[in-house]
């Protein structure tokens, strides 16, 4: 079943007198349990999707339905089982964690609240700050009090907008853990957007490419990786670098790099283009002493994706 | 309306009063200093008069506390929501913009009658001036006149908030001062000048402070006028709750209230 379905989704803004087209007739399905990444660069419409599909911002046209029902006709029933958390909107600052939580988990109808709101702070190691105030936190800890907002009335649809930005390392890899194993265990649809592309590529199901307002691509990670033909080469040989170097250039392969004994190099995966240039490195008898070949990354496609018009 | 939603936003607004210390003075502070200064200089214009100054003047600035306070109080709670960027988090909720306005109107309110309690003590304690003494009705009636349009003050600063964001949040603390001097609230209707006075007749609360100063007098309480400022009310609380939709959903049509201001 298809918890999230978006519909031809356009959302203009009027700026000193000029149309500016935030998202531009986009469509995209999420389905009951899968994590859906929107990527792409800022002012790209994710954070402007996400909006629409939290209520918090009128669409032009186009259709949205969030568990079957369109939002603007089932309001309660689509926001009392859906939730979001963003890094950039906090709690109330002059409230402490615990009376935040407590407060939203009575505006949900939270059967018993203190146990959900206790059951969260253990789960996000908030225990300690759940009673400081909200504006006494690091960014860190605020970012983790909107994900227990988030999740707080066991949402069946989660937002999640760069909801970790501000993590360090450990936390927030724990913090993916927590939403991978909340997901899996509740069948929850989560459309999640990050700038890290590595958290995107370890979360997410499928990811949409956005761009100008538009979808670009939409496909899991592995699919999306296989649009760059390109692999970069990260090669040392014992002696006669230059010599390499130069056979290299002859053969039309782009040298980034080139140091001592080593180089770096990207050759198109094309026409088995690659395989052939290794195969010739071998036959010319150059004694290699290291060598890695990089597949592309995320960021890449990113990158790729971003300049395109 | 769901009662559970409105109960758990009186109760994040309760915490906002018991853990900021300005939302707990305010209650007290400014009340107390207006009913010293009104207070001294009631009670020497009273020994050039045989006018009863002081209970007129006194009862007249306890009672305007229901329209300050009801309508800073809304504005100033939806700014604090605004300015903590936490509008978002609310409005993503199934929190309803009735909701959230009947739980500020209800906040504010039980804030009012707190500071009504403490002036009303200080009254009697400074100047042996009883405002339970004016008949029992006459205060019940002049309460919930004055919080009315203490509430479409309120609301209608809120819904420039909504329309405009914080650049206007001047608005919270300046509209209801802007009406003070053509309410009457010190004065009878007749000491205002002509132009001044025909902008006074048409506001609901001059009619109030009128009725409370006939009453304070002993003279006979002109319930027709009552009845107008009742009917008043009504139709400007009619037309805010129409104006604050149409902000609302413009705020909604902007990003404003995506952005949080």
């Amino acid at each position: 079943m298809d918890y999230i379905e978006v519909y031809d989704l356009v959302k203009t803004f009027k700026e000193k007198g000029k149309e500016i087209v935030a998202v531009d007739g986009i469509s995209f399905k999420v389905k009951k349990g899968e994590m859906f990444g929107l990527l792409g660069p800022n002012g790209a419409g994710k954070s402007t999707t996400i909006n629409i599909l939290t209520g918090l911002l009128e669409k032009d046209s186009g259709t949205v339905k969030i568990l079957g029902f369109e939002p603007e006709k089932n309001w309660e029933f689509v926001k009392n089982n859906s939730n979001v958390a963003t890094a950039y909107s906090w709690l109330s600052d002059v409230l402490t964690v615990r009376q935040n939580l407590r407060v939203y988990a009575k505006i949900y109808g939270v059967k018993e609240p203190e146990k959900r709101v206790n059951e969260l702070l253990d789960m996000f190691e908030l225990g300690k700050v759940a009673d400081r105030k909200v504006i006494r936190l690091s960014s860190g800890e605020n970012t983790r009090v909107v994900l227990c907002k988030g999740l707080i009335n066991n949402p069946k649809v989660l937002f999640l907008d760069e909801c970790t930005v501000g993590l360090d390392p450990d936390i927030a890899d724990k913090t993916r853990n927590l939403i991978k194993n909340y997901q899996k265990e509740n069948d929850t649809a989560i459309l999640f957007t990050s700038h890290y592309m590595y958290e995107v590529e370890q979360l997410c199901d499928r990811i949409a490419f956005m761009s100008n307002g538009k979808i670009v691509k939409v496909d899991t990670s592995a699919n999306l990786k296989r649009l760059i033909k390109k692999r970069t080469v990260e090669i040392a040989v014992k002696k006669d670098a230059r010599l390499l170097r130069e056979f290299l250039e002859a053969e039309g392969i782009n040298v980034i790099f080139a140091e001592d004994n080593s180089l770096v190099f990207e050759v198109t995966t094309e026409q088995d283009r690659m395989y052939k240039v290794m195969n010739k490195i071998f036959h010319k008898g150059f004694m290699l002493s290291n060598l890695h070949i990089k597949g592309p990354t995320l960021d890449d496609i990113f990158i790729k994706m971003s300049r395109q018009k | 309306m769901k009662f559970y939603r409105i109960n758990a936003l009186l109760l994040k607004y309760y915490y906002i009063t018991i853990n900021r210390i300005d939302r707990i003075f305010d209650i007290f502070y400014w009340p107390v200093v207006d009913l010293f200064i009104w207070g001294f200089a009631a009670f020497y214009i009273q020994q050039l008069s045989d006018v009863n100054v002081l209970s007129m003047l006194l009862g007249g600035i306890i009672l305007w506390i229901f329209v300050w306070r009801s309508s800073q109080d809304i504005a100033v709670f939806v700014l604090e929501d605004f300015w903590s960027r936490n509008l978002y988090h609310l409005f993503s909720t199934p929190v309803k913009l009735s909701e959230h306005m009947v739980s500020i109107v209800l906040i504010g309110f039980l804030r009012s009658l707190a500071t009504f309690v403490f002036m009303a003590l200080f009254g009697v304690l400074l100047y042996s001036f009883n405002i339970l003494s004016i008949s029992p009705l006459l205060l019940a009636a002049s309460v919930f006149l004055l919080s009315l349009f203490g509430w479409v003050m309120g609301l209608f600063t809120t819904s420039f908030i909504f329309r405009y964001g914080q650049r206007i949040q001047v608005l919270a603390w300046s509209v209801v001062f802007l009406m003070q001097p053509f309410v009457c609230v010190f004065y009878p209707l007749s000491a205002l000048p002509g132009w001044a006075a025909k902008i006074a007749v048409l506001l609901p609360p001059t009619h109030v402070f009128e009725a409370l100063r006939a009453g304070i007098s002993g003279n006979p309480v002109n319930y027709i006028y009552l009845g107008y400022s009742f009917l008043a009310n009504m139709v400007l609380l009619i037309l805010v709750v129409l104006f604050l939709n149409s902000s609302f959903k413009k705020s909604k049509m902007t990003g404003l209230l995506a952005k949080g201001g």
